[in-house]
């Protein structure tokens, strides 16, 4: 899932026209899947599945403990955490995002969880073939 | 003055506004909305939790979603939008290329908790407008009207309601609204009064058995089967069973009717001929007499004069039949994979006679069959569902009805109990909807129990008024004896000798039994 992560975010961040430092635009593909996926399940439910991928990836990369998921499903902290530690963003991000997307097949299945992905970025051509066949968040950690 | 100005008598009425009907995707259910859902209509779907609403609502969005015109499913504080896909993306009819382009869901828990439902509305309006939709779903409705308190909200949610189905109507759309509400908030709630169709949902639970029912409460523009129908949720979906299925088939039966041949030469003699085609034909006897030997020959005598059947076994295992009936010289197996006959095992306890008749009726169509034979009904009462047992006669007659009507012959069996004191028919008071009875009974005749036949009652024509004995042998039931005069009340199980003793010798070896 971590390979999958890191070329959505590789794709993600070369399309971002914003030069903005803020949160959103740290975590930007995060923030790509938050709008769709509220608009699917909701704020609170993107929000209780994004905290449960915060819990699963801080397991892994500790500074990632500083950063709490807001009412609306946005990550607030993220510009203090890099400030106060050595934190690697991008590598916090792909985990993040790899263990999110784990999450999402674990309830939707890899066909719906592809379809969700194309539907947002239709330039990349994935297939099922690129999520692991040990999908899941386990896999992640 | 013009002649095309001057005023006709038949003067030709404007045409009616044509109401096109949605497809449900439910096998079943268009029959009993009268073609299906009724396009821009505003519709609720209701009912208890568990009764299978929003698997209803997801097959009619699944039927319905195109890229052009697609689904807007919108869903209110109720079952997670991600659960709600986990769990349905399990039925067949889930179509995955579907979501997010021809089926959107689209979550307005956030607006509904913010307490106003005009941020609710103008997000449907906004949505709507954006994706020019044919359906629009809100599940739970309940869930929006629930926060409704006291005479302020209640008004509030009446304008709610007014305005979204007059903005939903307007923009061409066909509108389902799913709620959990009870049996008694019909009577009382304003919403049943504003939409255009009610489709309630229900479980019967009795004893250890639960049957799910559909009923359509309301249904404007167009009629709707009445009653209420077994639906039954499997990994296809719901399918529903309208309690009329094969009656709108039925046929008037034609004047001249030929006679089936039983393959049973002398009971066909005391038949006057055989049955009558298109009759329904009851062979009622105690265990062990023969039953199922003779509706096997009934059907296999078809079988060898070209005419299809469906044998419907509620008791016997589908082997043991084929078995026996290959030692009478009946190759049923060669007929099942000439697709001339179809041997439907039907056991499971908790059957409703309308998927019953619909299996039936499947499997007629398939074989083309002029002959059924259903075994037994006792066995078919077993195999009902306890709250359909209460109603069993009532079902038959339209099981019975409905086939008949078509133009099959049938011929059901009964187990009933000899007395030795009267002459039963069945424990059902089944008669009125046979046309025919042929009564097997036990009769102990010089030191033997032996077995008798008699025709009972024949609707179309004369029948012999003889009782006959039979045995069963290597060819199946064969008729022996002609009337027997030295004996009276045969009926009863113990006659009387009124003749001479006749000199026989003693049997052996013992009447085999059939099949050995």
């Amino acid at each position: 899932m971590r390979t999958l992560a890191k070329r959505l975010k590789a794709f993600d961040t070369r399309t971002r026209t914003s030069g903005a430092v803020d949160d959103v635009a740290l975590f930007g593909t995060i923030d790509t899947l938050r709008s769709h996926l509220s608009m699917l399940m909701g704020q609170g439910g993107f929000q209780a599945l994004l905290a449960r991928a915060l819990v699963l990836a801080s397991a892994e990369i500790p500074w990632l403990n500083a950063v709490r998921v807001g009412a609306d499903g946005d990550l607030e902290g993220l510009a203090v955490a890099q400030t106060t530690s050595d934190a690697n963003l991008s590598e916090g991000e792909v985990l993040l995002l790899a263990q999110l997307l784990s999450l999402l097949v674990a309830f939707i299945g890899i066909a719906l969880t592809l379809r969700v992905i194309n539907q947002i970025w239709p330039q990349l051509a994935f297939s099922a073939a690129d999520f692991d066949t040990t999908a899941s968040h386990e896999e992640a950690n | 003055m013009a002649k095309a100005a001057q005023p006709t008598a038949q003067m030709r009425r404007p045409p009616k506004v044509t109401i096109n009907k949605l497809p449900t995707g439910v096998p079943g259910l268009d029959d009993i909305l009268g073609g299906g859902i009724p396009e821009f209509s505003f519709n609720l779907i209701g009912g208890s939790p568990g009764c299978g609403k929003t698997t209803l609502v997801h097959q009619i969005a699944f039927a319905n979603g195109t890229v052009d015109r697609p689904v807007l499913y919108f869903t209110v504080l109720g079952e997670p939008s991600i659960k709600m896909l986990r769990y349905q993306q399990q039925f067949s009819f889930y179509d995955e290329s579907k979501v997010g382009d021809a089926l959107r869901f689209i979550n307005l828990s956030e607006a509904a908790l913010q307490n106003d439902l005009n941020l609710v509305l103008k997000e449907i309006v906004t949505q709507v407008n954006a994706a020019n939709p044919c359906v629009v779903v809100i599940d739970s409705f309940r869930s929006l009207a629930r926060r409704a308190t006291g005479e302020a909200g209640e008004m509030e949610v009446q304008a709610f309601i007014h305005h979204v189905s007059q903005f939903l109507v307007s923009a061409e759309v066909t509108t389902f609204l799913v709620g959990e509400y009870v049996h008694d908030e019909i009577r009382d709630n304003p919403l049943f009064t504003m939409v255009d169709s009610i489709l309630w949902l229900s479980q019967v639970t009795e004893r250890n058995s639960v049957v799910r029912k559909l009923q359509v409460f309301k249904l404007r523009g167009q009629a709707s089967v009445p009653g209420l129908h077994t639906i039954r949720i499997s990994d296809e979906g719901l399918q529903a069973f309208s309690r009329t299925i094969g009656l709108e088939s039925a046929k008037v039966r034609p004047e001249r009717r030929s006679r089936l041949s039983t393959g049973i030469p002398d009971l066909d003699k005391m038949l006057g001929g055989g049955i009558l085609e298109g009759d329904s034909a009851l062979v009622a006897g105690p265990s062990g007499t023969g039953k199922s030997v003779l509706a096997t020959q009934f059907i296999g005598e078809g079988l060898r004069r070209g005419e299809p059947g469906v044998m419907a076994i509620f008791e016997e295992r589908p082997d043991g039949y084929i078995q026996r009936a290959d030692s009478f010289g009946l190759k049923l197996k060669a007929a099942q994979a000439a697709g001339t006959l179809e041997i439907l095992y039907l056991r499971p306890l908790d059957l409703s006679v309308d998927e019953t008749m619909l299996a039936i009726l499947d499997a007629i169509k398939r074989v083309g069959a002029k002959r059924v034979v259903i075994d037994s009904l006792v066995g078919f009462e077993m195999a009902l569902a306890p709250s359909f047992r209460a109603d069993f006669r009532e079902s038959l007659y339209r099981m019975i009805g409905a086939l008949t009507g078509a133009g099959i012959t049938i011929l059901s069996t009964v187990e009933v109990e000899d007395n030795f004191t009267s002459l039963q028919f069945s424990h059902y008071a089944v008669s009125f909807l046979t046309d025919d009875i042929i009564r097997l009974r036990y009769v102990e005749i010089d030191g033997q129990l032996r077995k008798t036949i008699v025709v009972i009652k024949m609707r179309g024509g004369n029948h012999s008024k003889d009782i006959r004995e039979y045995v069963i042998g290597d060819d199946g039931v064969v008729v022996i004896e002609p009337r027997r005069t030295d004996y009276s009340q045969l009926s009863t199980g113990l006659p009387d000798r009124t003749g001479p003793r006749r000199a026989q010798d003693d049997e052996s070896p013992p009447e085999p039994k059939a099949g050995e």
